[in-house]
This record gives C-alpha cells, sequence and structure tokens, in this order.
C-alpha cells in the first residue's frame, strides 16, 4: 500500500508539472465556460435548468469522453516504450499497485478539470438559484463514470506501447459504453430488456437521474464493478508481459 | 553471487536462451559479452524478475535467494542500470532518488541518507537539486548508477554502462565502478571489450543464446599470450624452406604461415628471443621482426564469428 500511494504521489506530481496536463485544462475550461454561457442563454436564466442543460448537452459528453482518453494514453503505453515501467517493474512493486496508482492518478486529474468549473456555480448561485444537492449528485455521477471511463484508458494503456492507439482503443471502450444508450429505442417502457440497458447506460445515469438529483446506489456500484473489472484486466494485461 | 543453471528463455517460438549455465562468485565482475542479439540483456531481464524463465530452467540464484521460487525476494537483491535509461526529466535527482528509495523499499527515515550515500558514492554529491533533463549523459548515467546503488544491493546489473560517453567521462565511471569492486557483484555487459579486459576478473561469452566461454582473467590472458603473432621478414639469403621447418619444430608455435620471405606465426611472446639466436647462428638477415599480441576483441571475433572457434561449454551443444 505504502509503495501503490508514493508511485500515486509521483504520477500526481509528473501530471501536475506536465505542459500538456495544462493545455488540457485550459482547453476543458474554455471550452466548459462556453457551454455554460451557451446553455445559461437556452434555460432563459432559469438555474434549475442549468444542471441538466448543461451537463447533459453533446459538447458535455464530448468532453466527458475524449478527456480521459487523453489523460491516461501515456500511463503505461508511453513509460512501456520508453523502457520506464520496467525499471519501475524491477524493484518488486506489484502489478496491481502500479495499476491503481497509475489510474488513481488520472481519476484525480479527470476529477480536478470538474471542480475547477465548481467556482462558475458559486458565482452563479450569487445571482440565482443553485441547488447544492443536485451539484453534489451530478459530480457523484462524474466520479464513478469518469473513473470508469478512465480506468478504461489504463486498460487500453497497458494493451498496447503506442499511446495514440491506445487513446484511440479507450474512445472506442467508452464510446461502446455510452452508445448502448440508443438501443434503448429499439424497445417499449417496461421491457426486461430496456431496464438492462438503463442499468448499464451512462447517459440515463446522468441525464435521468443524477442530474436530476436522484441517487441509485446502483450507479455508484455497476460503475466501481466497471473500475475493478477493468483494472483487473490491465494488471492480467501487465502480467502477460512477463511471459516472454 | 549469482548461478543459474539451464536457463532458456524464448520469444514466442524464437529461442533466446537455450539452457545457459554460468556462475558469477561475490564481490567479482564478471564481462558479460556477446554480440548484439546474443542474449545478454534477456538474461538481464530475467535476473531482474521483468521476465520469466522458460519452464524447463533448472536454477537461477541470486545472492542465495532462488528466483525461480522467490522473485520478489530476488529483485530486491539487484540493482541495475539499465541499457536504456529512462530518468524523469522534470524532476530534481534529489526527489527521484526519493521516490525510487520508497519504491524499493527503503525505510523512510532511512531515505535522505541513503539519497545522499548514493549520489556520494558515484560522486555527484552537488547535483541533488539540478533538473534530471538539465543534465549531461556522463551526470545521468551518474544518477542511473546511484538509483542501482539504492537500498545498497548486493548484485549490480550493468547493461552497456558507458555508452554514449565521451572519453573522459568513460574514464570516470571506470573508476567509479572499479570502486565498487568486491563489495558487489557486478555483472557488466560492454559491446566494448577494451573495458571489460581492464574492468573484469572474469568474462563469459555469449553468442546465439549458448554460453561459448567463462574464464578467469589469468586463464583468457593465458589464451592472448598463446593467440598472439610474430611477424618475420628476412633477407632473400634465408633457405625459406629451412626457416619453415625450423619453426614448426619449435613447441610453442601454433601456426606458420609463409609468403615468399615472409612469414606470419602464431606462437607466445618467448619465440621473439629464440628467432633472434637463430637467425645469428644460421646467419639469416633480419628486416623484420615484429610481435603482435592477441586482444580480446580479436579472440570474441574467433569465438562468435564461428561455432568452432571455441567449443561451448559442456552439454550446451557445438
Amino acid at each position: 500500500m505504502n509503495r501503490t500511494l508514493i508511485l500515486l504521489r509521483r504520477e500526481l506530481l509528473s501530471t501536475f508539472v506536465s505542459p500538456v496536463s495544462w493545455i488540457i485544462l485550459v482547453l476543458f475550461l474554455l471550452v466548459m465556460g462556453a457551454n455554460m454561457y451557451i446553455s445559461i442563454i437556452a434555460v432563459g436564466g432559469d438555474l434549475r435548468q442549468l444542471l441538466s442543460s448543461a451537463y447533459g448537452g453533446l459538447v458535455f459528453w464530448f468532453m466527458f469522453l475524449v478527456i480521459p482518453p487523453l489523460v491516461t494514453m501515456r500511463s503505461l503505453a508511453e513509460e512501456h516504450r520508453q523502457g520506464a515501467l520496467e525499471v519501475l517493474m524491477v524493484t518488486g512493486i506489484s502489478d496491481a499497485s502500479v495499476v491503481i496508482a497509475k489510474w488513481a492518478a488520472s481519476s484525480i486529474f479527470y476529477f480536478t478539470l470538474w471542480v475547477c468549473l465548481l467556482p462558475l456555480w458559486g458565482v452563479l448561485s450569487l445571482v440565482g438559484d443553485v441547488e447544492p444537492g443536485l451539484l453534489f449528485t451530478t459530480h457523484v455521477g462524474i466520479f464513478f463514470i469518469g473513473s470508469a471511463f478512465c480506468a478504461n484508458g489504463i486498460l487500453a494503456s497497458a494493451l498496447t506501447a503506442h499511446p495514440l492507439a491506445a487513446a484511440g482503443l479507450s474512445f472506442t471502450f467508452n464510446i461502446a459504453l455510452f452508445m448502448v444508450h440508443f438501443f434503448s429505442n429499439l424497445f417499449r417502457p417496461g421491457e426486461i430488456e430496456l431496464l438492462w440497458i438503463e442499468h448499464v447506460s451512462a447517459i440515463h445515469h446522468m441525464v435521468d437521474e443524477l442530474t436530476r438529483g436522484i441517487l441509485d446506489l446502483r450507479v455508484p456500484v455497476f460503475w466501481s464493478t466497471l473500475i475493478l473489472f477493468s483494472l483487473f484486466l490491465a494488471t492480467r494485461v501487465l502480467e502477460r508481459r512477463r511471459w516472454a | 553471487m549469482i548461478e543459474i543453471e539451464d536457463l532458456s528463455l524464448s520469444y514466442g517460438d524464437r529461442r533466446a536462451l537455450d539452457g545457459i549455465s554460468f556462475k558469477v562468485p561475490a564481490g567479482a565482475v564478471t564481462g558479460f559479452i556477446g554480440e548484439n542479439g546474443a542474449g545478454k540483456t534477456s538474461t538481464f531481464r530475467v535476473l531482474t524478475t521483468w521476465l520469466l524463465p522458460d519452464a524447463e530452467t533448472q536454477r537461477v540464484v541470486v545472492d542465495g535467494v532462488d528466483l525461480l521460487r522467490d522473485p520478489q525476494t530476488a529483485c530486491t537483491r539487484v540493482g541495475v542500470l539499465p541499457e536504456q535509461l529512462a530518468l524523469p526529466g522534470e524532476l530534481r535527482v534529489a526527489e527521484f532518488l526519493h521516490f525510487r528509495s520508497g519504491i524499493k523499499n527503503v525505510p523512510s527515515r532511512q531515505a535522505k541518507a541513503e539519497v545522499s550515500r548514493v549520489l556520494e558514492a558515484v560522486n555527484a554529491s552537488d547535483m541533488g537539486q539540478r533538473r534530471i533533463d538539465t543534465l549531461s549523459q556522463g551526470y545521468r548515467q551518474r544518477i542511473g548508477l546511484a538509483d542501482a546503488l539504492l537500498g545498497d544491493p548486493p548484485v549490480l546489473l550493468l547493461d552497456e554502462p558507458t555508452r554514449g560517453l565521451d572519453p573522459r567521462q568513460i574514464s570516470q565511471f571506470r573508476t567509479l565502478l572499479d570502486e565498487l569492486r568486491g563489495n558487489h557483484t557486478l555483472l557488466l555487459s560492454s559491446h566494448v571489450l577494451g573495458e571489460v579486459e581492464q574492468l573484469c576478473d572474469r568474462i563469459c561469452v555469449i553468442s546465439k543464446g549458448k554460453i561459448r566461454l567463462e574464464e578467469d582473467r589469468e586463464s583468457w590472458t593465458q589464451r592472448l599470450g598463446k593467440a598472439g603473432r610474430w611477424q618475420l621478414e628476412l633477407a632473400p639469403s634465408a633457405d625459406a624452406k629451412k626457416v619453415t621447418q625450423w619453426l614448426n619444430q619449435q613447441p610453442e608455435v601454433q601456426s606458420v604461415k609463409r609468403d615468399q620471405h615472409h612469414w606470419s606465426i602464431q606462437s607466445d611472446a618467448a619465440l621473439g628471443f629464440r628467432i633472434g639466436e637463430k637467425a645469428l647462428e644460421e646467419g639469416w638477415v633480419i628486416m623484420e621482426l615484429r610481435s603482435e599480441p592477441a586482444t580480446l576483441e580479436s579472440l570474441f571475433l574467433e569465438w562468435t564469428g564461428t561455432d568452432s572457434g571455441i567449443p561451448a561449454k559442456d552439454g550446451e551443444g557445438s
């Protein structure tokens, strides 16, 4: 555990001194700031509607799906290519520790991006009615679903030695989870298949539940399970490298 | 010490190590030499536990720890300076070494003292606050070696440690390695055979995944002596047939090649004096008598050029 924390600290340090991270942060704030501005106009100044509008539209989903692959693509792929992963792993640190530390660092950075938007909500609360409960449940969703997307990114990064290929693979995993929701059009309300889709649909969880203040325990349980599954697979992939 | 018995490693269908066996005595500096793709880095990767050997491998022991049974403990006994140094440029030297000491389970109370110790050991005490990406190649190598020394592992694996260094840095690095002799068991992989000749107490030659030779300094020095050549040129007045016949009769002569009145003789160093004596006795006029001592490089080319250069060790093929 101690080694995992040491590696996590080092990963966070590297992430936050990297110019790429700061470029991602600035672009994210610019795009999401513009998105908030347009959403305020779209909801006619009704701040109670703003959350579901700003955190449920196309821009939100684009940023939500695209940024995790960018954050995680170098984690294992680049290090493997440069030989840094070998130098790290011959110290006796476990594969699981490496995977967990890399995932935690990327998830913390990713969540920090969303936390950086909170001052905007703070300012809005001075001029209108912003419900803290809705903000809380929305950010719980961002935390769990975003962390699962990051876990997919770590798995993709373990599967290949090329960062761009890792980003592409990770985006494919995430978009597949996103697209599941569109199958719901094939079924009528009440059908068991539709219930299954709603259980695993990121769109359903965010738009229909979390941004409306509904926090169902099944949401954190499902996404936590997905995180564990992706990290388990990433660990196995890392182990496989030792079998020349 | 390191003991390897029947170590095999395959990458898919390709066999990188084909049942190699050798020993590296404690405290000795052993040169591990071979051409590119011979299996040096693969051996290092097994010793650091980065790669797992094939199932038929009999024994790999590092400092008394069986690597096949307890790889977690075995890898703590090994410090490695890899050929491809991947140091994080954004960190300061001391920050990097602190991080590495934590990862290597050095107790946090001792980490600061340990970082100072290894920086001092590699003569880079004043580099602690420098960012790694501002260091010269020579200092980067030193920081890589300092990292390998963290936790004071008894076994050090150095893969091409002087690659990319200028002559002054090479000389300083050799002095550094010389200082580590005795306290650590060193396995040094290098293509610079002069360096191996200068630094190593033993050599181990690997070619195509098989160990071709394992010798201590005394044995290979003797071999070098026997493999030296003499170049002899006599005035045409000398009877060439008689000279060739006399040369062939000398017990230390391995082979004689003649071209008109020029002879190339493979023999040890003592022959020169005997030729001089015989020339005086027979009235041969010596135009040229020159010794060409053998080098490790010439022997290496012979050993690895063909399978017949030197027989493989017992049980390791032709």
